[in-house]
């Protein structure tokens, strides 16, 4: 039987895990002229890193953006979940179609939508000057807003499929039984069906911090020269062939992924209810 | 409660107006006749569809990611077979150790393993395509494991007990009994598998070369350093064209609840 295993195991042992180790390994060592690295271990990238107040803009910024397109997924994205799941079976299945679409559908492709509708010369400005007498023309890329526009629009449909799959799985009758004895619906969802969904909403927003963190095209597209997150500097240090500062970097990303994601669940963690309040 | 689903219903038509509506303004300025993005579009023009094929960079990063896409998800796909049976039948620590390393690739940051790859590549002196084919294999990897495991667990192997009590051996059983009654899941397998690698964006960023682009790549790099062409819309609409298609394949074949299952 585990002949059948060992392919992909080995696959993923080659290509996943060791690369991933030796990103590590490379990230203590010291940046090199001519060669990949200098093998001469160091802190020095990490600590760099720590002590640039460049850096610590950047790092800032970024956890900003990924807690403000985290808090308006889940705010825009659960009343869509509470809709579809209380649609038909026919009708939530053409809702999760129209959530998997464009899921699928390349990040360059939806970034670029964004660029010609908020441009200088994009739809928004055109019609906002067709409706609004001497309105001038904004250029609205490039910046906070626009990033965060772009990535929100891409991680809505993660938070909507999952949260509708946790909604769904929930027994009606858990929401009968608490009608029936004299609740709301409106607190029958605040302390029935919301707990419920917690797994779905955890799930959601674990996978929106690991993607919003990596987006480096909508990234680059919408926040261009200008609005740069800590993904966009692994790529600078690429370009100038720092490959331990750029190894050093992903590792910053992914220790506030990680953070973040630890932050969540004990937030999200399943507690006791108090038992009924009257 | 009339109030209330009149909000939901709002909402709804919002969020669904800000996922989906990039992606329509950008197919229809695919067909407008004029040289950028200007809007209203004064015209209707194929124009653009012809100058994707045309253009040479284009044309060979279209075929490049669909030879790509074929392969990677074939090959992922009888990968994540082989992983799916061996975690579907064996419970215990392995099991769900496996099932961890075959679905990591899913949420780990791609655009890391990207740059850990090209490193890697660097170091063994792997080519470029070969090296971009792998990354492509692992990053479809747990589509066709995850896929395949939901019809595995739903698998009666009484029935390939049955072929093997009859004098099968266990190779021909399971191509004789089992595939036939889980190739909904491989196809669907394959068809993610496809679809994934052709979007496929960030562990390319790393991994493309001179000559060795694939379509989002060459798309990307076309709007960072040749301004907003409207070539890259027409190669948008080809690849929404292409999701559409295979999606009412997968609905057909496999159905649309498995699908969206996954």
């Amino acid at each position: 039987m585990w002949a059948v295993a060992a392919p992909p195991v080995a696959l993923l042992a080659m290509f996943f895990v060791v690369p991933l180790a030796y990103l590590l390994y490379i990230s203590f060592m010291t940046n090199s002229q001519a060669a990949l690295y200098d093998a001469l271990p160091t802190l020095h990238n990490y600590l760099d890193i720590a002590s640039d107040p460049f850096y610590r803009l950047i790092i800032e910024r970024t956890l900003l953006t990924t807690l403000t397109v985290l808090g308006a997924s889940l705010l825009l994205g659960y009343p869509v979940a509470f809709y579809a799941s209380r649609l038909t079976p026919s009708g939530r299945m053409i809702m999760l179609m129209a959530m998997m679409f464009p899921l699928m559908v390349s990040n360059v492709v939806r970034a670029y939508g964004w660029v010609s509708l908020l441009g200088r010369s994009g739809v928004v400005n055109v019609v906002m000057s067709g409706l609004v007498a001497g309105h001038r023309p904004v250029q609205m890329l490039y910046s906070f807003s626009a990033v965060a526009l772009g990535l929100l629009t891409i991680m809505l449909p993660f938070m909507i499929v999952s949260i509708t799959n946790s909604l769904t799985a929930i027994d009606r009758r858990y929401i009968e039984a608490a009608e029936s004895l004299g609740a709301s619906p409106w607190r029958a969802f605040l302390n029935v069906t919301l707990p419920l969904s917690r797994p779905g909403v955890t799930s959601g927003l674990m996978l929106v911090t690991f993607l919003t963190l990596s987006a480096y095209v909508t990234i680059a597209l919408l926040g261009g020269p200008r609005f740069k997150l800590l993904v966009s500097l692994v790529f600078d240090s690429t370009a100038t062939a720092r490959w331990p500062r750029a190894a050093a970097l992903s590792f910053v990303l992914l220790f506030f992924a990680i953070v973040i994601a630890v932050v969540l669940q004990f937030i999200l963690r399943p507690r006791r209810t108090g038992g009924a309040r009257v | 409660m009339r109030k209330q689903s009149i909000v939901l219903r709002l909402v709804t038509a919002i969020v669904l107006a800000l996922i989906l509506g990039p992606i329509a303004i950008i197919v229809m300025y695919s067909f407008s006749a004029a040289e950028s993005l200007v809007f209203p579009p004064p015209g209707f023009t194929l124009r653009w569809f012809h100058e994707f094929f045309v253009i040479g960079e284009m044309r060979n990063a279209f075929v490049l990611s669909l030879v790509l896409a074929l392969v990677a998800a074939s090959v992922s796909g009888v990968l994540g077979v082989l992983g799916a049976v061996y975690v579907s039948r064996r419970t215990g620590a392995w099991a769900n150790v496996l099932q961890t390393l075959f679905m990591a690739p899913l949420v780990f940051p791609t655009v890391i393993l990207g740059l850990a790859l090209l490193l890697l590549y660097k170091q063994l002196g792997i080519g470029t395509l070969p090296g971009l084919l792998i990354a492509h294999v692992v990053v479809c990897l747990p589509y066709a494991f995850r896929s395949v495991l939901s019809v595995l667990q739903s698998f009666d192997t009484a029935l390939e007990e049955a072929g093997q009590s009859l004098g099968a051996g266990p190779v021909r059983s399971f191509l004789l009994i089992t595939v036939p009654i889980i190739w909904p899941g491989i196809l669907s397998a394959w068809l993610f598998g496809f679809i994934v690698s052709f979007g496929e964006l960030n562990a390319a960023l790393f991994l493309t070369g001179p000559g060795v682009t694939t379509l989002p790549i060459e798309t990307f790099s076309y709007l960072q350093f040749q301004g907003s062409q409207l070539v890259v819309a027409a190669a948008s609409t080809i690849q929404v064209l292409i999701i559409i298609v295979l999606l009412a394949v997968a609905a057909k074949f496999v159905g649309a609840k498995r699908v969206l299952q996954r």
